[in-house]
């Protein structure tokens, strides 16, 4: 049995309601536990204490590197032993899922696909941005081509103009008749360089669009991680104890 | 600018709190301990100093996530002490750690060539995220 003097006991008790107080939500079992773990421990520390001092004295100086009650609790209590206090917050927890369910869902669900609908729109400016400047290198490819054969083969040009293979409007036409073939051949492949000048530099700083874009997506992604891990954290533990509550059972 | 003393304890502090958790499964590692005689363990090299109320609640924290394993042991000099003895997954989980703490400490301390500095910090900063 652990004896103290009076005004020792005293002191102690003090201390211990107020740690109690502290501990209130922690479930009845825990709690008194914790207490008597405490309460082991100042005994110890009070046997240890230099003897020449009084009583009073020594018993201070204990609770002193003990740590005041909110220090204590405060500093490091265990998520569990909080968590499992909350039997009598079930009926808030039970209303709290029926308005996660009711608006958190398809608010969440929502927001979800806003987001999934801006990274779409991104990958498609990307794709958007590709298809052109592959579309701007391959007129430059043809404008070339033709522009070598309305120098070197004149004749191909007129074949393929009345086949109808080649097509102008009729104010282009004029323009284009005015010049000789010679002249017609060095505009196409002055436009051809155009459009491959275009092209490559389109496929140049499309670097930086592409960062831009996968630098987006990461993060997006990351965050979407981020939270289905916080979220698997916390339910996990319930998942577990329901199941094996289920096989227990 | 200069800091504080006062900013620099509260440093100090949080640095300790930090790795309290792994000194505390470290000495649990070699020996049982209760509370008392573990905070004697942990205190009396002077680098740690802590309000000895807060070891508890870390206790049973540990002891919530399976890595400590505790026990009531009557004490003819008094009340009964709770023993903790590190579990066998807390005897793994403590390896880890302290390898990982001790890289960490090599890091600090500029031990390495520049180029492994690099790498390690590169697979530290991964394994945190």
């Amino acid at each position: 049995m652990t004896t103290y003097p009076e005004v020792v006991t005293k002191i102690i008790d003090d201390y211990m309601d107020r740690l109690k107080s502290q501990l209130q939500l922690v479930p009845v079992e825990d709690r008194n536990e914790f207490l008597r773990e405490i309460q082991s421990h100042i005994y110890e520390a009070f046997q240890q204490q230099d003897a020449g001092n009084d009583e009073v004295t020594r018993i201070l100086t204990v609770l002193r590197k003990v740590g005041e009650p909110a220090e204590v609790v405060a500093d490091r209590l265990p998520e569990a032993i909080a968590g499992s206090a909350s039997a009598w917050i079930l009926p808030l927890r039970i209303v709290g899922a029926l308005l996660i369910a009711l608006f958190g869902i398809p608010l969440g669900l929502g927001g979800m696909a806003v987001l999934l609908g801006i990274l779409a729109a991104l990958a498609g400016v990307l794709i958007s941005y590709y298809v052109l400047a592959s579309v701007a290198l391959l007129a430059s490819v043809v404008l070339l081509t033709l522009g070598m054969s309305r120098l070197y083969q004149p004749e191909l040009w007129d074949r393929l103009l009345a086949a109808g293979v080649i097509q102008m409007d009729v104010a282009v036409a004029q323009v284009v008749d005015r010049l000789s073939p010679y002249a017609q051949g060095n505009l196409l492949i002055f436009f051809a360089i155009v459009c491959a000048a275009a092209a490559v530099g389109m496929f140049w700083s499309g670097r930086y669009l592409v960062r831009g874009v996968s630098f987006v997506m990461v993060r997006v992604f990351g965050w979407i991680r981020q939270f289905g891990q916080h979220v698997w954290r916390r339910v996990q533990p319930y998942s577990a104890e329901f199941f094996a509550k289920l096989q227990r059972a | 600018m200069r800091y504080s003393e006062e900013d620099k304890d509260r440093r100090v502090t949080q640095l300790r709190k930090g790795i309290l958790e792994l000194a505390v499964m470290g000495v649990l590692y070699h020996k049982r301990h209760y509370g008392y005689s573990l905070i004697r363990v942990l205190t009396e090299s002077g680098s740690i100093s802590l309000k000895e109320g807060t070891i508890y609640p870390i206790l049973a924290r540990l002891h919530r996530d399976g890595l400590v394993q505790s026990e009531w042991v009557e004490s003819d000099q008094g009340p009964p002490r709770k023993y903790y003895g590190l579990t066998l997954q807390g005897r793994h989980l403590f390896v880890e750690l302290s390898q990982e703490f001790d890289s960490l400490i090599s890091l600090v301390k500029h031990d390495w060539p520049a180029e492994e500095i690099q790498d390690r910090t590169k697979k530290l900063l991964v394994k945190r995220r």
